[in-house]
């Protein structure tokens, strides 16, 4: 299905939007631009109204609504489902800053639910138990932007295909070990870096080739490669757990960061809290993360991913 | 900050951004930026919230404010992401024709403050003040309405003749400072970049002009 190109720092096409307020979907400047605005910032997962505003007071740039943190969803199993619309409620009527919530992938009837509680941004997530056994949902017709995650370029630009306006890379939920989102994150900027080569020697056999093998939209990845990144925001997810592993994943040229189970599973979250966006903000400094990074009290104390089977991996679902 | 001859405060989540610059020290040398060396300052959505003297629907335990602005703005006055919305604007003080423009959870200048008062009287619990400095004589100054139709459309039952509206504020400047509520550098239509440059040109001129000792003195022309 068609989608609209974005502008992005005033390169690439003009979004041909059709105006919102005639009652048309909005037009994908509208929902890609409340990503851009949240660039620099963390957005941290809370499951009540109290830890939404320990977030909004550490400066968190938005909160994602959840009746349990990934963390959690991982020890106790079962089928992890879209969260009451109470809570979600609960949880907009305290915080002034945008609320998101996730819905199952391919679950478009939660979407549509989370749409009309008027959440800001919605998060098809392989954290819930995905809802199709192939498909995602199409993101396109509805106003409300999405997010969505990936492992690599691929999956991000099938994603913005059928219509997200903001990407994080998928990590490994609920485990407070930053290594798959590393993993994650490199894998992105390599094929970003091979595009941009391919764009750059006008090798258009080569480019097809390339969105051939990464089962993507050529025309996506000629831009992707033209930009020399993602055509949408791009945040890291999955796994952050200190200001060391937020500021590393700003390092490797994210433009913000999601996390989940990693403050409020920890020791003191709103310090923690305070400490990541701290961190985010002040990534080249060295000197201020070690400060915001001592007496934090305990990290989360995680899984090793490195002990996990595939099939264990929540990364791995969706297509 | 202090080699700047102007300043941008851009979009973002203004909650967090007050938040951050509290916690860098930074809140005191912008309002000495902004309100004693009053050097030209653009703040669009999220900076025009911190330029404001006074601003409603902040966070339960308020928010800090740079100040500037001798306005009241209401944040998120249009809702949330799915009421925000493009609009094309007649801005008087750009040429050729209307400026198409991109609202993100935006505010509205509320009301404007007379400028002798930075402390309103009844301020609501969610209102808050930013902390006076010296006053300005300039005077605020709208730049730019949206028609009421924006906002009522969505119930397709009414229109801004209706309404008797001129429609919400949604430019202002006050001297130097500048704010907007709505989102230039999404759409590619640098009008108001260029503008605001040939204003900071202008304004900084001035300054230097009457500073004949000063080494950073601005070369015109050429």
């Amino acid at each position: 299905m068609a989608t609209e190109l974005p502008m992005i720092n005033g390169h690439g096409q003009q979004a041909n939007g059709t105006n919102g307020s005639n009652g048309e979907t909005s037009s994908f400047n509208v929902k890609a631009g409340l990503a851009r605005m949240l660039k620099g910032g963390v957005i941290m997962d809370v499951i009540n109204a109290e830890q939404a505003r320990i977030a909004e007071e550490a400066g968190a740039v938005a909160v994602m609504a959840l009746e349990r943190v990934p963390a959690d969803i991982r020890a106790q199993g079962g089928v992890a489902r879209m969260s009451d619309p109470l809570l979600i409620k609960e949880i907009m009527a305290v915080v002034t800053i945008p609320v998101m919530a996730k819905a199952r992938i391919g679950h478009f009837v939660e979407c549509e639910i989370l749409q009309a509680l008027g959440v800001d941004y919605i998060d098809e997530s392989e954290v819930l138990t995905p809802a199709h056994p192939s498909q995602h949902t199409d993101k396109s017709g509805f106003s409300t932007p999405f997010v969505c995650g990936c492992r690599n370029l691929g999956e991000a630009l099938r994603r913005i295909s059928e219509g997200t306006a903001m990407i994080r890379t998928k990590g490994e939920a609920g485990t407070g070990d930053v290594v798959e989102a590393v993993r994650h994150v490199s894998q992105v900027k390599d094929e970003v870096r091979r595009a941009k080569t391919l764009v750059e020697e006008n090798d258009d056999q080569g480019l097809r080739a390339f969105a051939r093998e990464l089962q993507c939209d050529v025309e996506l990845l000629r831009q992707t490669g033209k930009l020399g990144r993602l055509p949408v925001v791009q945040f890291a997810a999955g796994g952050i757990a200190t200001p060391a592993d937020a500021a590393m994943m700003m390092r490797m040229g994210c433009d913000g960061v999601f996390v989940g189970s990693g403050i409020f599973k920890s020791g003191n979250p709103a310090q923690r809290a305070k400490a990541i966006v701290q961190a985010v903000t002040h990534y080249k400094d060295a000197k201020v993360l070690a400060e915001v990074s001592a007496g934090l009290g305990e990290a989360m104390v995680g899984i090793n991913c490195g002990d996990m089977s595939d099939k264990e991996k929540m990364a791995q679902r969706g297509f | 900050l202090a080699r700047c001859d102007a300043l941008i405060l851009p979009g973002g989540e203004s909650t967090s951004i007050s938040l951050i610059a509290e916690r860098c020290g930074l809140l005191e040398p912008l309002r000495d930026f902004v309100k004693v060396a009053r050097k030209p300052v653009w703040g669009t959505c999220a900076g025009l919230i911190l330029l404001a003297e006074s601003a409603n629907k902040s966070k339960s335990s308020g928010q800090e404010l740079i100040g500037g602005l001798d306005v009241r703005v209401q944040r998120n006055y249009f809702g949330r992401q799915v009421e925000s919305f493009e609009a094309d604007l007649d801005l008087p003080f750009l040429e050729s024709g209307p400026f198409h423009s991109v609202f993100i959870r935006a505010p509205v200048v509320e009301k404007v403050l007379t400028p002798t008062s930075s402390v309103p009287s009844a301020s609501g619990d969610d209102t808050v003040l930013a902390p006076p400095r010296q006053a300005t004589k300039a005077q605020v100054e709208i730049l730019g309405r949206l028609p009421g139709r924006a906002k009522t459309i969505k119930d397709k039952t009414v229109n801004a003749e209706d309404l008797g509206e001129d429609g919400d504020i949604v430019a202002v400047r006050q001297g130097n400072v500048f704010g907007i509520a709505f989102h230039p550098e999404l759409t590619g239509d640098a009008r108001i970049h260029g503008w605001w440059l040939r204003e900071v040109l202008k304004a900084t001129a001035q300054r230097y002009i009457g500073d004949t000792d000063s080494p950073n003195r601005l070369v015109t022309g050429g």
